[in-house]
């Protein structure tokens, strides 16, 4: 727990549960949505155009892309399924023809590397303020203990009179600032 | 002519680097005189730099064939306005305006700052001249666009027919002017630490100066979607081009910039970080240009592609290492204070979106660059394309939204169990309840429910705030719309932040939108025959050839009909332009505030039917609103410049 009285996990694990939850959603509702709709659209959505266009070949314009949509239409009425007519693409174009590169060997990076960044962001933000939070409060008990009548009583330390005094100053310390942020905000 | 240009840009590079020589001399001797000497070179090179761009729209114009880029970019049968965009058209034109727009920048901050006697100002225009030595040394020796030919052509190439568009005659300079402008906030923050100075005034100038080309920026990617909307046929606005992202990046990372200095103003935190936020911020944008330039990705920008890229990757290095080098050796002017009273806090929200936003540049710019990298690596070529950016960039950008609204409902400092309570129950009833709503009208699958979550719960919460803001002040002013518009020039920096928030909501939600709940329908029709799509009719009357400008048109005449209502007719075209060698679609667009109906002609076919697609793109406009929404928000926020000048002044 830290000293706000909320435990320092909640945000973090509340942050990468959402993120892990939307990514998986993410996924199922741009696929299912695209697969519910028409389900040529849905494998020429994760394929590029064979051409130098470079588009998404749902949406391309281009002769090549038209001739390509096609292919995919009739194989569809032939009874291929996505998978089927995706690996005849890949084995005759390459790779290069997904819209997203298979997560596997040195692609996997690509996949795992922005949500491993992502937590290990939120992990090293969550003990950089959870420092901050303590440097502030031992900062605070610290020049509590150092004020003559304030705890610091000839070497000698009256812990009561010290955290008495600690929290008053951190009390004033409060007023001032709530002060100065008022006027600042206005 | 030609000799005037070349000489006048070899002059603007001279006078960058004696404004970067006379006014290192001066700071290092104490003198007055080389500083103002070196403020001066940095006019001069602006007025150079406007003299030669004047020189080549005047030859552009005029179609004067004998230069190389006039006769690569224009010709006689273009009309005269895009010869005056075809500036932009080309590498040497664009570095032309990028320079342009550079210089003003410095003089505008000359100009800006012309009272203040400190030499802290002039270490930053010594950046600033710095980095125009780089690229008046590229137009003076590199690539020059006052190259001429040897035998000049009877007619020229023509411009790119993608160019050929309203909203490429201000898309460019609008994303310029965002782009290059990063040069100032990254000048201050070598400036500052060059001259290792302490204090935090520049810092709120800093946050002026990138809030103003962050605005610039984001209204820049905004038409550039536009564009994309309008002129290249395929239904969407956004399709993750490398060079859209390219342009997305710096957006994103002034963005979390924009944020984190709050806490720097008012926690004297963070230096260290915003330093780096914003070096990151320029060199972005500078890998923009390198990205756009370079043709090293395939890109819908690739008529931009030429061969100095490894100059401005090279730029990239060296200003990188340097500004590095730099937050190292001053480490300890960057210390922070380094303390606060609780994580849950306005400061902690605001550290994890920037986790967030910076996690956002991360995937873009690895998603980016990973086909060159994978490539070089496995030997095999890939594709990372919007298929990998839909499922990596858009749930970051949900929790991003999420945090939208938290963010700002929390106390600065500490948000004690009250104040999360009075603050967060509202909002999080009315996303429940907006979330429930919209089932049952097809929201479906967690990313859309997240989102209109996200959506109704930061409206709610920004509402709260100026409801609050509102009923706080009712001593001085009953409720009313006229209390709002007071309590907003009270302090335009929240409530500008605000708006600026809602504007964010109305582009999420016009993504939903038109993502999830677009329909599309195609087929070949014959005159006569209908395609139904929605609500919608849609009969074709006749298919047409005609000659407009310069380009043979065919154009397809259609009949909509909406729930048995007479619509206007719409003309879907596809345009071969003389000078072109691949036929352009023209999209025709019936707009309404609910949807667009958005109907292309992919061709004729043999048996004469016309290949009609059309699409049905519901709440798009709530994307180009949001864009103005955000726009009007950043110039309330900028506002509060008047309001702290006015205070200076009073102070002096």
């Amino acid at each position: 727990m830290t000293r706000s009285g909320f435990p320092l996990l909640v945000p973090v694990l509340a942050l990468t549960l959402a993120l892990a939850a939307a990514a998986i959603g993410t996924a199922w509702a741009v696929e299912s949505a695209a697969g519910r709709k028409d389900p040529a659209k849905a494998i020429t959505s994760q394929l590029i155009c064979p051409c130098s266009c470079g588009e998404i070949l749902s949406g391309c314009v281009c002769e090549t892309g038209k001739t390509m949509q096609g292919f995919v239409s009739d194989e569809l009425k032939a009874g291929k399924n996505g998978e089927q007519i995706t690996a005849s693409l890949v084995s005759k174009y390459g790779e290069v023809i997904l819209g997203a590169p298979k997560a596997e060997g040195f692609n996997l990076i690509v996949w795992v590397a922005p949500f491993l960044a992502t937590l290990v962001g939120f992990v090293i933000a969550a003990f950089v303020l959870r420092r901050w939070v303590r440097r502030r409060s031992d900062l605070a008990l610290a020049g509590a203990g150092s004020m003559p009548g304030a705890g610091g009583t000839g070497g000698v330390t009256v812990p009561g009179t010290r955290q008495a005094a600690a929290e008053q100053d951190l009390a004033a310390y409060r007023a001032r600032a709530e002060e100065e942020l008022r006027r600042l905000e206005e | 002519m030609s000799e005037i240009g070349k000489l006048t840009l070899f002059l603007a590079f001279l006078c960058s680097c004696y404004g970067v020589v006379s006014i290192a001399v001066g700071l290092r001797s104490g003198m007055a005189g080389p500083l103002r000497s070196g403020r001066r070179a940095v006019w001069v090179v602006c007025a150079l730099t406007l003299l030669a761009t004047v020189l080549l729209v005047r030859v552009l114009v005029k179609r004067d064939f004998s230069f190389r880029y006039v006769a690569e970019h224009t010709s006689l049968d273009l009309p005269a306005h895009y010869a005056v965009s075809s500036l932009w058209a080309g590498q040497e034109g664009s570095l032309l305006l990028w320079l342009l727009i550079l210089s003003a920048y410095g003089a505008a901050f000359l100009w800006c700052y012309r009272k203040r006697v400190d030499p802290f100002y002039d270490a930053v225009a010594m950046v600033v001249s710095a980095v125009m030595v780089f690229f008046t040394s590229l137009l003076a020796f590199v690539c020059s666009p006052f190259r001429v030919l040897a035998t000049p052509p009877a007619d020229g190439n023509g411009l790119n027919p993608l160019l050929q568009d309203p909203g490429m005659m201000i898309h460019p300079p609008i994303l310029y002017i965002g782009y290059v402008g990063f040069i100032i906030p990254f000048a201050f923050g070598m400036a500052v630490l060059l001259m290792n100075r302490t204090g935090t005034r520049w810092i709120e100038e800093v946050r002026r100066w990138t809030l103003f080309n962050w605005m610039f920026l984001g209204f820049g990617i905004l038409l550039g979607g536009r564009w994309a909307y309008v002129e290249l046929g395929w239904g969407g606005y956004w399709g993750w081009d490398p060079v859209e992202n390219a342009s997305l990046m710096p957006w994103l990372v002034g963005t979390a910039f924009l944020h984190s200095v709050m806490i720097e103003q008012r926690r004297g935190m963070l230096k260290t970080w915003n330093v780096a936020l914003i070096v990151l911020t320029f060199e972005l944008s500078i890998f923009g240009t390198f990205l756009t330039r370079s043709g090293v990705l395939t890109s819908v920008h690739s008529f931009a592609e030429s061969n100095i890229g490894p100059w401005f990757l090279g730029f990239i290095l060296i200003s990188s290492t340097i500004a590095t080098a730099l937050i190292l050796y001053r480490k300890a002017l960057l210390e922070s204070e380094n303390r606060l009273d609780a994580v849950v806090s306005r400061e902690g929200s605001f550290l994890f979106n920037n986790v967030l936003f910076v996690a956002l540049t991360f995937a873009t710019f690895l998603g980016t660059t990973f086909p060159v990298v994978s490539e070089a690596v496995t030997g095999a070529k890939i594709s990372v394309s919007a298929p990998f950016f839909n499922r990596v960039n858009v749930p970051i950008a949900l929790v991003l939204l999420l945090l939208t609204g938290i963010g700002p409902v929390l106390s600065w400092k500490r948000a004690t169990a009250s104040v999360l309570q009075r603050n967060f129950v509202i909002p999080t009833i009315v996303g429940v309840l907006a979330t429930l709503v919209s089932i049952p009208f097809g929201v479906q699958g967690i990313y859309p429910i997240v989102c209109v979550f996200g959506s109704a719960f930061v409206t709610a919460a920004v509402v709260m705030e100026f409801a609050r803001g509102i009923k706080a002040r009712k001593d001085v002013e009953p409720p009313s719309p006229a209390a709002l518009l007071h309590l907003v020039q009270k302090n335009k920096r929240r409530y500008g932040g605000y708006i600026v928030h809602l504007g964010v909501v109305l582009i999420f939600v016009g993504v939903l939108g038109s993502s999830v709940f677009q329909k599309e329908e195609h087929a070949p029709l014959q005159k006569g025959q209908s395609l139904a799509i929605g609500p919608y009719n849609l009969t074709l009357l006749g298919v047409q050839e005609r000659q407009v400008a310069n380009a043979m048109q065919t154009r397809a005449e259609i009949h909509v009909e909406r729930d048995g209502k007479r619509l206007p007719l719409m003309y879907p075209a596809k345009a071969m332009y003389f000078k072109g060698e691949q036929p352009m679609t023209e999209v025709a667009l019936l707009q309404t505030p609910a949807e667009d109906l958005y109907v292309i002609l992919g061709g004729v076919n043999e048996d004469g039917s016309a290949s009609i697609q059309s699409y049905i793109n519901p709440l798009v406009s709530l994307v180009w609103l949001g864009g103005v929404v955000m726009v009007l928000g950043t110039i309330v926020c900028l506002g509060d410049r008047m309001r702290l000048k006015r205070e200076e002044k009073l102070l002096t």
